[in-house]
């Protein structure tokens, strides 16, 4: 049918100039989001530096001093780096077991449908906002260690407590991917050398998920460092360096939040949580490092 | 160099073709004609490259990286890898059936007239008639004219793959590419496939890749034996089977290896 | 047996014992797994009562609909719950015509090469910002730079990057998830890409794809820290709170229960964060819910089954 030839025709020259402008829109797409990194990164850094270009302030101040007191001067932000350092470990020692165990769970022992009913289970884990977790810390878990402490119950401990929930759904479906990747011939070798299931997951699986279980765990704790509302609502809000897990501090994430509205444009202050976001900034970016780095050591 | 016989109309030439994926010589130096409306029936062990050469005659490998063509594939005198041809119009002049039935899951209707829309033609009771043309013609218009808008993956597995050759016939093609068609189907189902070939060849040029000699045996006029990426011996089936040249072709005729 | 003594050093174990031991740690690590499954479901169960319990009391219409108090007892939610919507529809309209592009280039279009790699590891790193720090740039472009105030639309755009990476990766999986029997088919029969794309893949993607787009959905309608210096702590005064101007501040209900505990002066902070908090986890259900359905229906309505 001669017809259906020049149809063919006509048709092949029209679907090619679509494909190009299709393509086009597609890479302009793609490099929107070069664009939107280089422009955060630039940003951040440019104003995250004024304390130290304007101000004159030194970066060891900055780091390394627990005198926070903007008014006066003093921008030093040791208090909230240790108290987020703090809070993030602990959520790793608590969490990263509990999530790897459960992940280990899913992984090996669980059978396809309680497999299945778990998994909506953690994506309402993750859905829920991060406010209602914290909300959830202050009117239940903060009551509860008041009354078994006699402490205040904010502090260290309480928003210890919420942070290892909160990232319990990230180090679970992680682990649990990291672990079921691994070749059933891996699992079939130790078996059938007369080794018990645990002594498999302990001696071979683990072992040799190793790289993806480090991911679960760096990725935790870039959520967990990152993490503001839900901590916010029961740390404390105390400038003061923590002395032990009952007393009330601040994060890096709580005290923006917490100072910014008052924070004038120019002020120390302001600078001061600049620099402050600058440095959640550059952790946040040596997480991913450290995940690229753990990736490469797969062979 | 391998001797072809006399042909009426040779449709399709292939002159020096290899085919490269990566470092690894797939296709080494394949010549073959393929006479205009006939069956070309393509034989030879697993992994000889048969799929590999055949796939190269629509320029499906275009679409894989790192794979590399070299030598001429010429389609009525006009080589299909010139930098004029264009792709998308090559493959409307020869199209493709593969091994494993692959409908779109959509209507047996939307299946069909999948090639002409994506032509430009969207007139409906063009698309209506056409549709119905080329199922008739792929011996499945009986069998699916009354559920035309239900969804392709109902169908039987031997119906799916006619659904596929209708698919193709739409288009109206001049060349059929037939990549193992009927492996995945069961015996009735083949035999089917098998009776169509026989119908379609008195329009189309068809170039089939098959894995039994039997079938070769049955359903082409020319059949083309592959070992190893080379194309050791090519002519009139009832030649290549009685009383075929080369050694190696007769080792596998006799089922000396498989 | 004839008189051979076998003599054992003391304290040394038997074969038999070992493996009773190797037994009995066996079943302790299997019993701790459980249990460490148990616990979550549990504390997932616990934490939804809780929030039940806490705010059932509180819901009313009243509280659905009327606007905050400042100072006084009483005050309602309404605004912040259409700002939480309308801010949620403004972020998709950004987000996802932006992060399908960019998903669909780098899974159909890109070639391996610098360009690809730089833009996946600009994904990675917008996705490992964390959301107080994307709130303090949109604070910087939007409220500053371009001298937009608090404003919905900076809300919105500041969410659309916080976003377009999840985004990204739900198209790609999507895509991936297709059968590659379908592009062949489609490309044999002379299609060009995009129409490939188009016609063949984006169907067959639909459902994946509609069920991620839908759980994102749910954690913007959740956002807070990323709001409070973008889209404000304040809404405007009767009807001008529910109008469709975008560049007015928009309190929404997660920035709102934050508000109302932090630097709000009212006397029932309890009731507000308590009927808050369920409605936000109602709507998350709800999300979660309607994107598996969703995503199970559409499904079956582009493809026919599969």
């Amino acid at each position: 049918m001669a017809l259906a030839q020049n149809i063919g025709k006509a048709g092949a020259a029209r679907a090619h100039r679509h494909e190009f402008v299709a393509k086009m829109i597609l890479r302009s797409a793609a490099g929107f989001v070069i664009v939107a990194i280089a422009a955060l990164i630039a940003y951040l850094a440019s104003e995250g530096t004024k304390l130290f270009t304007h101000d004159h302030v030194s970066p060891l101040t900055f780091l390394f001093s627990p005198n926070f007191n903007p008014d006066a001067g003093a921008p030093g932000s040791l208090v909230f780096i240790v108290g987020s350092l703090a809070i993030t470990l602990f959520a790793i020692v608590v969490g990263g077991p509990f999530g790897i165990a459960v992940g280990i769970f899913m992984s090996e022992l669980a059978p396809r449908r309680v497999v299945d009913a778990m998994k909506p289970a953690i994506e309402v884990l993750v859905g829920i906002p991060s406010i209602v977790y914290g909300w959830l810390g202050l009117t239940l878990l903060v009551p509860f260690i008041r009354n078994a402490t006699g402490s205040n119950g904010f502090g260290l401990l309480a928003a210890g407590i919420v942070l290892s929930v909160m990232i319990l759904p990230t180090i679970i479906t992680l682990s649990e991917d990291a672990l079921r990747v691994q070749p059933i011939a891996l699992r079939e070798g130790s078996l059938a050398l007369g080794a018990t299931r645990w002594q498999t997951i302990w001696r071979v699986l683990l072992p040799a998920a190793a790289s993806g279980l480090s991911v679960a765990v760096i990725l935790g704790i870039a959520r967990a460092i990152g993490e503001t509302m839900a901590v916010q609502l029961v740390i404390g809000n105390a400038g003061v360096l923590p002395k032990g897990l009952l007393s009330a501090t601040a994060a890096l994430p709580t005290e923006i939040v917490m100072d910014m509205s008052g924070a004038q444009q120019g002020s120390l202050l302001e600078h001061a949580l600049f620099s402050m976001a600058l440095l959640l900034l550059l952790i946040a970016m040596a997480l991913i490092l450290a995940v690229r780095i753990a990736l490469r050591k797969r062979t | 160099m391998v001797e072809t016989p006399v042909l009426e109309v040779v449709k399709v030439d292939v002159r020096d073709l290899n085919v490269f994926y990566g470092a690894f010589q797939a296709i080494k130096n394949a010549n073959l004609s393929v006479a205009d409306r006939k069956v070309t029936a393509l034989i030879g062990p697993s992994g000889c490259g048969k799929s590999t050469f055949i796939r190269a005659l629509n320029r499906m490998h275009d679409m894989t990286a790192g794979t590399r063509v070299t030598g001429t594939v010429s389609l009525d005198g006009l080589n299909i890898y010139d930098s004029s041809m264009d792709p998308v119009v090559v493959r409307h002049r020869i199209g493709m059936v593969f091994q494993r039935p692959n409908p779109f899951p959509k209507s047996i209707f939307e299946n069909v007239v999948y090639g002409l829309k994506i032509h430009g033609e969207r007139n409906r009771s063009v698309l209506l008639e056409l549709a119905e043309r080329s199922l008739r013609q792929a011996a499945l218009w009986d069998e699916v004219k009354d559920r035309l808008f239900k969804s392709a993956l109902e169908l039987s597995g031997g119906q799916q793959q006619r659904l596929c050759i209708a698919r193709v016939l739409a288009v109206n093609p001049e060349v059929i590419l037939m990549d193992e068609p009927a492996s995945a189907l069961d015996p009735i189902a083949t035999s089917k496939i098998e009776d169509l070939i026989d119908e379609l060849a008195r329009d189309y040029t068809v170039i089939i890749v098959t894995h039994s000699m039997q079938q070769a045996a049955r359903i082409s006029d020319l059949t083309a034996f592959f070992l190893l990426g080379e194309l050791i011996e090519v002519g009139t089936t009832s030649e290549i089977f009685t009383r075929p040249r080369d050694k190696r072709t007769e080792d596998y005729i006799t089922g000396r290896y498989g | 047996m004839g008189d051979v003594t076998i003599t054992r050093a003391r304290g040394a174990r038997t074969a038999a014992d070992r493996v009773r031991l190797r037994r009995f740690v066996d079943r302790l690590a299997t019993s701790l797994l459980w249990s460490s499954a148990i616990a979550v479901l549990l504390i997932l169960a616990f934490f939804v009562g809780y929030i039940f319990y806490l705010g059932a009391g509180t819901l009313s219409w009243q509280f659905l609909v009327s606007p905050p108090s400042e100072v006084t007892a009483g005050g309602g939610i309404g605004p912040e719950i259409y700002n939480s919507f309308y801010i949620l529809v403004l972020t998709l309209f950004f987000t996802v015509p932006v992060a399908t592009a960019a998903g669909i280039y780098l899974e159909e279009y890109a070639e391996p090469g610098l360009f690809r790699t730089i833009v996946q590891f600009s994904a990675e790193s917008l996705a490992t910002v964390p959301s107080i720090v994307m709130g303090l740039f949109g604070l910087l472009i939007f409220v500053y730079l371009l001298g937009w105030k608090f404003s919905a639309i900076g809300g919105a755009l500041t969410l659309t990057l916080l976003n377009l990476p999840a985004l990204m990766r739900v198209t790609q999986e999507a895509i991936a998830g297709v059968p590659a029997t379908y592009r062949e088919a489609s490309m044999a029969l002379g299609a060009t890409k995009w129409q490939t794309i188009v016609r063949a893949v984006l169907p067959s993607a639909i459902g994946p794809l509609t069920t991620g787009i839908v759980l994102i959905a749910g954690r913007i309608f959740g956002e807070t820290a990323a709001l409070i210096y973008t889209a404000g702590v304040s809404v405007s005064a009767g009807k001008a709170a529910y109008d469709l101007n975008p560049f007015r501040s928009a309190e929404t209900l997660a920035v709102h229960v934050w508000y109302t505990h932090a630097e709000s002066v009212v006397p029932d902070v309890a009731r507000i964060g308590n009927g808050s908090a369920l409605v936000l986890l109602l709507m998350v259900l709800i999300f979660n819910v309607t994107a598996r359905l969703l995503g199970r229906f559409l499904t079956i309505r582009f493809t026919g089954k599969a």
